[in-house]
């Protein structure tokens, strides 16, 4: 398998050089903590133990690549959402009915056509993503994309097509971004190459991406590659591209807006400290209108194009065409016979499917503070102006603290903290999320494994928690389609690699240290790991009463809940700790009060 | 020192990790063989066990194997006793697809505890390479493609191969690896291929005074002989008692079935079939006599009687004697060296192998274990082992893709294998030390050459030709897969053979 089985060997010319390599590992990735660690601390470095020292990056890297590609695609071999679930089926239908629609419609009627099952609700991006991917599969087997008739069809043949469109996908955005982000970020931090290879695995293996991406299924890696991108561009100073690939993230799934103010906040500050570069700023903003421009031109044109040759885009609509949607205003400033109309039509159009403002503060149970407090207090029954202005509010004030940070400090070392502190608070207080969106936060958190003392134990304890807790808030979603297996092993392999609960309570001891800090921790995240523990079981051996059919679901999201506004507390603290923003005085006396 | 790293539990939970993950994975009618089996321990009487066939895969394997059949037919019961029905065919509910592959995963502690016995009686420098050698045998994809996907349990069965092969490297335990090795047997009989090593090796180590041919330890001879009758006995015994011994013998040993198993072996018949094909289009401008009759049963490569169009038929005879001709050779070696060193036993073992894979009847492709396990122990010896080792680890491996041939699992297989190829020729290549001797001939050059083939092969194997012909000449992929790995195989082989008798 897997990784793990790195050669158990050492190599001929290493006495000397061996010894050489772990001591920098240790001064530079290990911290003081652990001096002059002589064997492994946690499984992960146990399996890559014989790769220290002079294996070349380029023999152990296809190894990494190929072990997070076995388990990818073992993965799945399981059922994916909606599996056999008529009427509507799920996830996998709404991405297959995609392709169905992008290769057999104009490409005006995209964001029209039947939007009862499952309309395009993406953004340009994913639709082109899913024209490529039907083209390539009608060649293979036109029946799987055939128009109507193929609607819910569960040809195992498909499927393996459609993993396949998943993995390619990610190896072509989400792998690449993420081994070159690993490279920059560890290089940038001081971390030696064999530990920067232990994240990448812990990255690569993260069992959230690939339990949502490669067994329930969906594409979110590649937004998530993107926003790598992005910030690995931001990284080696190229701030031009990390625009573009911001919009191109933006472009495939709106949900990169969760990121959008930090990548704001980034980038307006480099332009203004340590010196304003006002060319800078005019550049990133030429470039990120410009791609914008470039995502849409393909349905501009293509709108104008189907309008020249007859294609309406509302063939079932006879009469007067529906009003715009959310501005219906415009129309009174335009031409409703004109080519412009049209376009303006069709992104309106688009940014409607796209946002739906129109639907509840949250739909499903999802683990952030509005649904945890909708246990407590009915909110459902204020109206939903008030709750939409709330949402703001509280989303507003929990992002504000970490961009202003990243805002007056935009350094390089600070930009995954800054982004996960942004998207925990969007994803605790915003508007109509959704339980796979914790996915979102996950990702810059676990990049700081590759960052400076980012296998540390603190580090490992909470990147961990946040991890283990997250696939455990998405349990409810992944059992509708009985996949629990497939989630119990992913998720303790990780742990395992890892060292963490509930395999190994050995992050939370070390030598030095705060004692009391470490004692802290230990009690809060033993008492969520045994919370989570205790669910499981109640979850498998009870029923919950009957008139409270919801009450295990409901636990998992208080629980949850919870335990992510500590993880966002926790990349919070560290971002102003790291960000040297704090006065040391206070910050002395704090560290004790503070469960780190 | 310390532990080397990783362990073997390590590796073992990590790859616990995939193989489940592999459980909805497809499955051979092997599956079902063993599903039936369960039934028929489970609910027949022991008499009946060798007589019953509701199912056409009746019980084929020796007693052992049916009372490990059985004491996991108990826990079964309580998995979900649908299962436990003979009449109950093609039977696979979820409860029996996690429970068989489940036993599959646990059973094969069996063989992570040999190899740490493996491990644990090597000392000093070779130490290292010995952990290398066991993960890269826990690790091997031929294990993962025949018994975490296709379906068996070699796993366990290796493991008390690689007990006993390991028990025999101290004098004390000789007795019970050769006891152990007998019991293996009686679990499944294709270890036959093996036992003349076995055999040669007790008489001369166990049985005969280390200085003179010709001083009978007698004490040895019958602890051994006492031993092996008690484990005989107790196998077949409750059998012998009904008189059933010719009926389980004509179970274990089908002689009617074809030289050639339904996918091709790659051994010296599949080049001999490989050559007939060729010589039916070069026939008429020869001049050789072409038998119509042949023209079209080896194409279509099912099981079956196989005959040849040009080239002269072989019979059981002729395979019985060439494999016995092959296993004397280095057997006769074995037994007249001055002192027995363990690597010249597992030599032996290995070679016996080679011969019964390359020369015998009916084999099937998934025996090159017999080959590939043993001589693991022993490849990282020095270079020259090594080299021999080589293509045999990229001819046995590649010649076992036909097992499974469904889209799903045609990245698993691929890929894992890949992984492990490269993953332990780059390891074992800094592992192995240097040879006291100097290299023999090109036989590295041929090596590289090999593997380097594999690559357009596989991809032609794999994707041109379906997307070429299609479904037409079926046959095509499947002849060249096993005409290549025979020549990996062979040439393996050869280079041992050399390296054996000059070392």
């Amino acid at each position: 398998m897997a990784k793990p089985s790195p050669s158990p060997h050492k190599p001929r010319r290493k006495a000397k050089q061996a010894a050489v390599a772990s001591g920098s590992f240790v001064a530079s990735s290990f911290g003081p903590v652990e001096t002059m660690t002589r064997v492994p601390t946690f499984p992960l470095a146990a399996l890559l133990w014989p790769a220290r020292g002079s294996v070349s990056q380029w023999e152990l890297l296809p190894l990494i690549l190929m072990t997070a590609g076995l388990f990818r695609w073992a993965a799945g071999l399981w059922g994916y959402s909606g599996f056999e679930k008529p009427p509507m089926f799920g996830d996998y239908e709404a991405q297959r009915h995609w392709m169905e629609i992008t290769t057999h419609l104009p490409i005006s009627q995209w964001y029209f056509h039947d939007l009862q099952w499952w309309g395009l609700d993406y953004p340009p991006l994913t639709a082109y993503h899913s024209w490529i991917c039907g083209k390539i599969g009608s060649l293979i087997n036109p029946a799987w994309f055939a128009l109507f008739s193929s609607r819910g069809s569960h040809d195992p043949t498909l499927k393996i097509f459609m993993r396949a469109t998943v993995v390619v996908s990610e190896y072509l955005v989400y792998i690449p971004a993420v081994v070159i982000f690993v490279r920059r970020y560890s290089r940038l931090s001081g971390v030696a190459t064999w530990s920067a290879s232990l994240a990448l695995v812990a990255i690569l293996m993260q069992p959230g991406t690939i339990l949502i991406d490669h067994v329930h299924f969906q594409y979110n890696t590649v937004m998530l590659g993107f926003v790598v991108a992005s910030m690995s561009s931001m990284l080696a100073g190229r701030d031009l591209w990390a625009a573009v690939f911001f919009v191109a993230a933006l472009g495939f799934k709106q949900m990169a807006l969760y990121y959008a103010f930090s990548v704001f906040a980034y980038l307006l500050g480099s332009c203004l400290f340590p010196r304003l570069r006002l060319s800078h700023l005019m550049a990133i903003a030429t470039v990120t209108v410009i791609s914008f421009a470039i995502l849409i031109l393909p349905l501009a044109v293509g709108t104008l194009a189907d309008a020249k040759r007859g294609i309406d885009a509302l063939p079932d609509i006879d009469g007067p065409r529906p009003p715009l949607p959310l501005f219906p205003w415009l129309a009174d400033h335009l031409d409703t016979e004109g080519s412009t109309y049209l376009v303006v039509e069709q992104l309106v159009q688009m940014i409607h499917r796209i946002f739906p403002f129109a639907r509840g503060l949250f739909e499903d149970k999802v683990a952030n503070f509005w649904c945890a407090l909708n246990v407590v207090i009915k909110i459902k029954r204020y109206p939903a102006a008030l709750l939409q202005r709330a949402a703001l509010l509280a989303t507003l004030a929990s992002i504000i603290p970490p961009n202003l940070v990243l805002f007056f400090r935009p350094r390089k070392d600070l930009l995954p903290l800054a982004f996960a502190a942004t998207a925990w608070g969007f994803f605790l207080f915003s508007y109509q999320v959704h339980e796979k969106s914790v996915l979102l936060p996950l990702a810059p958190m676990t990049l700081l494994l590759a960052g400076s003392h980012g296998l540390s134990k603190t580090t490992r304890a909470w990147v961990g928690f946040a991890n283990i807790l997250g696939c455990w808030t998405m349990f409810p979603l992944l059992r509708r389609v009985d996949l629990s297996v497939p989630y119990a092993v992913l998720t303790l392999l990780w742990a395992y690699l890892l060292g963490l609960p509930p395999t190994s309570l050995g992050v939370y001891f070390h030598d030095g240290g705060n004692t009391w800090t470490q004692w802290a921790t230990l009690f809060i995240h033993g008492g969520f790991y045994l919370l989570m523990l205790f669910w499981h079981v109640l979850v498998q051996f009870v029923v919950p009463p009957p008139d409270k059919p919801d009450l295990w679901v409901v636990a998992n999201v208080g629980v949850g809940a919870a335990g992510f506004s500590l993880c966002y507390l926790w990349c919070l603290w560290r971002l102003m700790m790291q960000a040297d923003i704090l006065p040391r005085s206070w910050l002395a006396r704090k560290d004790k009060v503070k469960a780190q | 020192m310390g532990e080397i790293h990783p362990t073997l539990s390590q590796c073992a939970l990590v790859t616990a990790a995939l193989k489940i993950l592999l459980f909805p994975a497809y499955k051979s009618t092997d599956f079902e063989v063993h599903r039936n089996w369960l039934a028929i321990t489970n609910s027949l009487p022991l008499w009946e066990w060798y007589y019953e066939k509701t199912s056409e895969w009746t019980l084929d394997y020796p007693p052992f194997f049916a009372y490990f059949e059985w004491i996991m037919s108990q826990v079964a019961k309580l998995v979900d006793p649908a299962m436990l029905k003979v009449y109950n065919l093609d039977y696979d509910s979820w409860q029996t697809i996690y429970f068989q592959r489940f036993t599959v995963i646990i059973t094969e502690l069996l063989l992570v505890y040999a190899l740490q016995m493996f491990v644990d009686s090597s000392h000093g420098a070779s130490k290292r390479a010995a952990q290398a050698a066991a993960i890269s045998i826990l690790l091997s994809p031929g294990l993962l493609i025949i018994d975490h996907i296709h379906f068996q349990y070699n796993g366990c069965m290796y493991g008390m191969l690689i007990a006993s092969l390991v028990l025999a490297r101290q004098r004390a335990t000789l007795l019970w690896s050769g006891l152990a090795f007998a019991a293996l047997l009686c679990m499944k009989h294709i270890y036959l291929y093996l036992a003349p090593a076995y055999f040669v090796f007790l008489l001369r180590a166990y049985c005969l005074a280390p200085r003179s041919f010709f001083r009978i330890q007698l004490l040895n001879c019958v602890k051994l002989g006492a031993g092996i009758l008690a484990i005989f006995g107790t196998a077949f015994g409750p059998f012998a008692l009904k008189g059933q011994i010719p009926q389980i013998l004509s179970r274990l040993f089908p002689f009617s079935r074809g030289l050639c198993h339904a996918y091709w072996a790659p051994n010296v018949w599949a080049m001999y079939s490989f050559l007939d094909r060729v010589l039916i289009v070069l026939a008429p401008r020869l001049g050789l006599p072409v038998k119509a009759s042949a023209l079209n049963s080896v194409t279509r490569g099912l099981v079956g009687d196989t005959s040849f169009a040009v080239l002269p038929d072989v019979t059981p005879r002729v395979c019985f004697a060439l494999t016995l001709a092959f296993q004397a050779i280095p057997l006769a070696r074995l037994f007249f060296r001055k002192t027995i060193a363990w690597e010249d036993f597992i030599g032996a073992v290995t070679l016996c192998g080679y011969a019964s894979f390359l020369f015998g009847w009916h084999v099937h492709e998934k025996a090159v274990l017999l080959v590939i396990i043993p001589f693991s122990l022993i490849a990282l010896k020095d270079r020259r082992y090594l080299g021999a080792f080589r293509p045999l680890a990229v001819a046995g491996h590649v010649s076992l893709f036909p097992l499974l041939f469904t889209p799903a699992e045609f990245p698993i297989k691929t890929v894992y294998t890949l992984f492990w190829l490269l993953l332990f020729l780059m390891v074992f290549d800094r592992l192995a030390p240097a040879s006291t001797r100097p290299r023999f001939f090109l036989f590295d050059r041929f090596s590289t050459l090999y593997i380097t083939v594999s690559i357009p092969l596989i991809v032609y194997c794999s994707l041109v030709h379906g997307i070429v012909f299609g479904k037409s000449y079926e046959f095509l992929p499947l002849m060249f897969t096993s005409s290549y790995s025979a020549i990996g195989v062979v040439g393996s082989w050869l280079g041992f053979m050399v390296v054996y008798f000059t070392s």
